[in-house]
């Protein structure tokens, strides 16, 4: 038994002890320690991230029809379960207090919760220790259905968008199976060394094909443009801490898979080697610019919700362009900050969805047009969001900021000035929209019934300040998580980032974090003392302020979230409404014509047409020949 | 350099922006005189409105927030401050750079929307969404613009794309090198100062709506000295990437005081834009010609 066979029998442990005591009150808080035990199991492998051990071999190996199965653990692998694990610990503990008995009252089951929240971690677990292929693709399965089980727990929304995610996934997996298929008919084997060594004299249509075979089928998990419909809502109705989950880490499968199947075993520098007929571009742009309209769209479509869930999950989808972005780029820079951004991403994303749900939790709702004023009620998850969505947004000096720098600063010596722009587009569209997010949350007017309003509770409020310290630190000494992305890098077979505790030097422009951040707090400390060289201010209540002649009373409602930006909408607006729109109604009426062909073929309805094809094209081959 | 000299550069940096922006909230409001054929407030007045904010006995908060949020707008200038190269100060320019500074410019806006939000009125929520609308206008040539300059330059780190300017003398700033680019971003400077004809969210003598609403007395003070900081930190980038930052004070100086002047002596003619027309202005001329210089010197 290695200590990866621990791992895996631990988390496998904490399923079954979630299937048996699942009903109790205490399941949260034994779930807890269940997984604080896996993430010890999870620290004593610590020598993977630091890239001071070679690979851990799990014991367990399977042999069907002359096909080795092998499970092993490498740096990357540790790098993504060390996420997952953190993101269901939190999750748990923040779901083990006053959540669980309100979900119980409102007639939710927590052992089918806690059950498959475990088992979506075990699948995870199962799938980031992959040792081959084969491997892959059923841990691929497994880490699909478990997530359909957490998702259709949600209300009856969750659940069709479940089912959508199903037919999707089913979709994707045959693509993933189908891409299998064709690389065992041509390297004769399933093992990644084998696929590793044929890449570079494969010839390019079959390693085309492979490529989109694999692209999308593990696109579809990462919600890449254009699979991402499921995504947001069936993420967003699931319930509570399920959603901070799956918001972490779930849709970061996808990148795993195609880091290890695209950048690891056929390597970018294939991908670039591959151009896409009758135009400049390779299959690595391709893929690149379907990460940055997966950045740009998601964003502006979170722009106009108004749901606060559906907001974050929006965002979610958008925020794995970049990392799709920043792996593509493969050099030192982009692949850290592409690799990095999938842990910052996972902390305040998290962290934003708990805040959510404790709004939900204390007012019942998260319609950002019924919310608005509960700063001064509930301080403590204000902050939380607000160090959340200055990560989301990707300023200094949260963590968010030092995996999209090194993301942008790869691009610029990249030389892509278009990729950059759409990169950046993303960025602005997220300050926009968190803004409304907090703005519609937490400030504005309080309305009257939330005039009681209490903080969350403490088993809620130590979750979020856990990760809003996460977030903080790791944006002052980012160093501390690119030792893992590094050490995750090398194991990728890409150049490993030179950098440091405050980030990164180069002569061609670096970043030091330790001197940005402690300059901004020197900054605000300044700004304190010039504010308070004022004369002394005195508070107010919120309705006593001016509106123009009129008198503004708790029972006019002026807090709005619907068309929040108007000028913006005004103008991009007509884009959603008719082209995207348009597109997808071309696309839909092509399936329909496609599929009217086929049954017209299928049902000879034009015996005679089909005769006259057939002679025509015969003869024309006889002419030709 | 030792800890002591740069302990004293950070300091001297900021209150150096703080008295030119003063120096440049003075030159605007003279041109805007000018224009208008009045005679335009004495020397001292940017420095006497500040005084008389800060003094004011009325200082209406309306919650800590408020409070953060005023803070958030002067102490992130601060610190961008410090992020750039003035003659014989680099400051921290070597940690941070381009991308890090155009970041760090945009937590005051982020303060200033925090604090208008704090305040509950509907006004300031209206005149919020505004500001961030024309951020986002703004920004997407304004980085086309860094782009240009560290592809060019090769490096994100301002100091080096001064000293390499200087190297190559008047026919080696970025002007010469990349002149469509320059252009571009002086097309988008009067809206990254927030000024005429751009500065619909403010619009102060129209109606009351805007983020000022709710602002009195020392929130008021505070961004005024915001404004000073924002003039001073748009003029200095403009110099540092397209006329080969400053040798000196001598010749620094004049740089960035006609970096102000020459877009406000334009804009003032102009009337203001609506926000969507701000938006379809921003992403249409600058972002083309921005473009066009990429596309140049991209080759």
């Amino acid at each position: 038994m290695t200590s990866l066979d621990h791992l895996l029998l631990l988390s496998a442990l904490t399923v079954v002890v979630m299937l048996a005591i699942g009903n109790r009150q205490a399941v949260g808080w034994i779930a807890t320690l269940l997984y604080s035990a896996q993430g010890m199991a999870l620290l004593l492998m610590s020598d993977l991230g630091y890239g001071t051990a070679a690979a851990v071999q799990s014991g367990l190996s399977v042999q069907v029809l002359g096909h080795q199965l092998h499970w092993r653990f490498d740096a990357l692998s540790w790098f993504f379960a060390l996420i997952t694990i953190g993101a269901a610990l939190l999750s748990s503990w923040f779901s083990a207090g006053e959540w669980a008995q309100a979900y119980r009252r409102h007639g939710g089951s927590l052992r089918l919760f806690h059950t498959a929240l475990a088992l979506n971690v075990l699948s995870m677990l199962v799938l980031l220790a992959s040792g081959d292929l084969l491997s892959l693709f059923i841990g691929w399965e497994l880490v699909s259905w478990a997530s359909f089980l957490i998702m259709a727990l949600g209300s009856s929304t969750a659940t069709r968008y479940a089912m959508r995610y199903l037919t999707y996934a089913f979709a994707g997996a045959m693509a993933v199976l189908g891409g299998l298929a064709l690389v065992y008919s041509m390297v004769g084997s399933f093992q990644f060394q084998a696929l590793k060594t044929a890449a570079p004299s494969m010839d390019s249509s079959s390693l085309w094909l492979l490529f989109l075979l694999f692209a999308a089928g593990f696109g579809v998990k990462m919600a890449l443009l254009p699979f991402h419909l499921w995504q947001a809502k069936a993420y967003a109705e699931t319930p509570g801490p399920g959603a901070a989950f799956l918001g972490a880490i779930s849709s970061r499968m996808g990148l795993f898979a195609i880091a290890i199947v695209l950048v690891q075993l056929i390597g970018i520098a294939r991908l670039v080697e591959m151009p896409i007929p009758f135009s400049f571009l390779s299959a690595r742009d391709l893929l690149a610019w379907i990460a940055v309209f997966t950045i740009i769209l998601p964003t502006f479509t979170a722009l106009r919700q108004h749901d606060a869930r559906r907001l974050l999950a929006w965002h979610g989808i958008g925020q794995g362009g970049y990392m799709l972005l920043g792996i593509l780029i493969a050099d030192d820079l982009g692949s850290a900050g592409g690799l990095m951004h999938v842990f910052n991403h996972a902390t305040y994303q998290a962290m934003l969805f708990m805040t959510v749900i404790a709004v939900i939790h204390r007012t019942g709702t998260s319609d950002l047009n019924q919310l608005g004023g509960l700063v001064a009620r509930m301080p403590l998850s204000f902050v939380a969001m607000l160090i959340g969505i200055i990560g989301l947004a990707g300023l200094p000096p949260m963590n968010g900021f030092v995996s999209k720098w090194l993301v942008y600063r790869s691009l610029i010596l990249d030389g892509s000035p278009l990729l950059f722009l759409g990169a950046v587009i993303g960025t602005l569209g997220t300050i926009l929209s968190v803004y409304k997010l907090i703005h519609n949350t937490f400030l504005g007017q309080l309305r009257l019934e939330h005039e009681n309003v209490e903080e969350a509770p403490l088993s809620m409020i130590l979750p979020m300040m856990i990760l809003s310290a996460v977030v903080f630190i790791t944006g002052y000494f980012p160093g501390l998580v690119l030792d893992w992305v590094a050490t995750a890098q090398a194991a990728m077979g890409l150049p490993a980032l030179a950098h440091h505790l405050g980030g990164v030097a180069s002569d061609k422009g670096g970043l030091d974090m330790i001197w940005i951040v402690s300059i901004l707090l020197a900054g605000f400390a300044i700004g304190t003392l010039v504010f308070f060289s004022g004369n002394r201010h005195k508070r107010v209540h919120q309705l006593d302020n001016y509106a123009g002649g009129h008198f503004l009373t708790a029972e006019t409602r002026y807090q709005y979230s619907d068309n929040f930006y108007p000028g913006l909408m005004h103008l991009i607006g007509p884009w959603y409404r008719k082209s995207f729109r348009w597109l997808e109604r071309g696309f839909v009426s092509t399936v329909d014509t496609v599929s009217m062909a086929m049954q017209g073929l299928y049902r000879q309805a034009h015996p005679s047409l089909y005769l006259l094809v057939v002679v025509v094209s015969a003869l024309s081959w006889v002419v030709i020949q | 350099m030792s800890m002591t000299e740069l302990i004293i550069e950070l300091t001297l940096m900021p209150l150096v922006a703080f008295v030119l922006g003063l120096g440049m909230v003075l030159m605007m409001r003279r041109i805007a005189a000018r224009i208008q054929r009045r005679v335009g407030p004495p020397f001292l007045q940017p420095l006497y409105d500040i005084i008389k904010l800060y003094g004011k006995q009325t200082q209406i908060s309306h919650g800590l927030i408020h409070e953060i949020g005023i803070i958030m707008a002067v102490g992130g200038y601060v610190a961008a401050e410090t992020l750039l190269p003035v003659p014989g100060m680099n400051g921290l320019a070597d940690k941070g750079g381009a991308i890090t500074l155009a970041y760090v410019m945009m937590i005051p806006s982020l303060g200033l929307a925090l604090g208008v939000g704090q305040c509950a009125n509907p006004n300031g929520s209206i005149g919020i969404s505004r500001a961030l609308t024309a951020m986002l206008a703004y920004d997407i040539p304004f980085i086309l613009v860094i782009f240009g300059a560290a592809y060019v330059y090769g490096t994100t780190n301002l100091a080096d794309i001064i000293a390499l300017q200087q190297q190559q003398g008047p026919g080696g700033w970025g002007i010469m090198q990349m002149p469509l680019l320059a252009i571009a971003g002086l097309l988008t400077l009067p809206a990254m100062m927030g000024k005429h004809p751009y500065e619909i969210y403010v619009a102060p003598a129209e109606i009351a709506t805007g983020p000022m609403v709710e602002m009195g007395g020392k929130f008021m003070g505070g961004l005024f000295v915001m404004q000073c900081f924002q003039l001073y930190t748009v003029a200095v980038l403009y110099t540092t990437l397209f006329l080969g930052g400053g040798e000196n004070w001598l010749t620094f100086l004049p740089k960035i005081f006609a970096v102000v002047a020459i877009p406000m002596s334009i804009a003032y003619v102009f009337p203001r834009y609506r926000t969507e027309d701000v938006v379809r202005l921003m992403w249409k001329w600058p972002v083309l010609v921005g473009l066009m210089g990429l596309a140049v010197i991209m080759k």
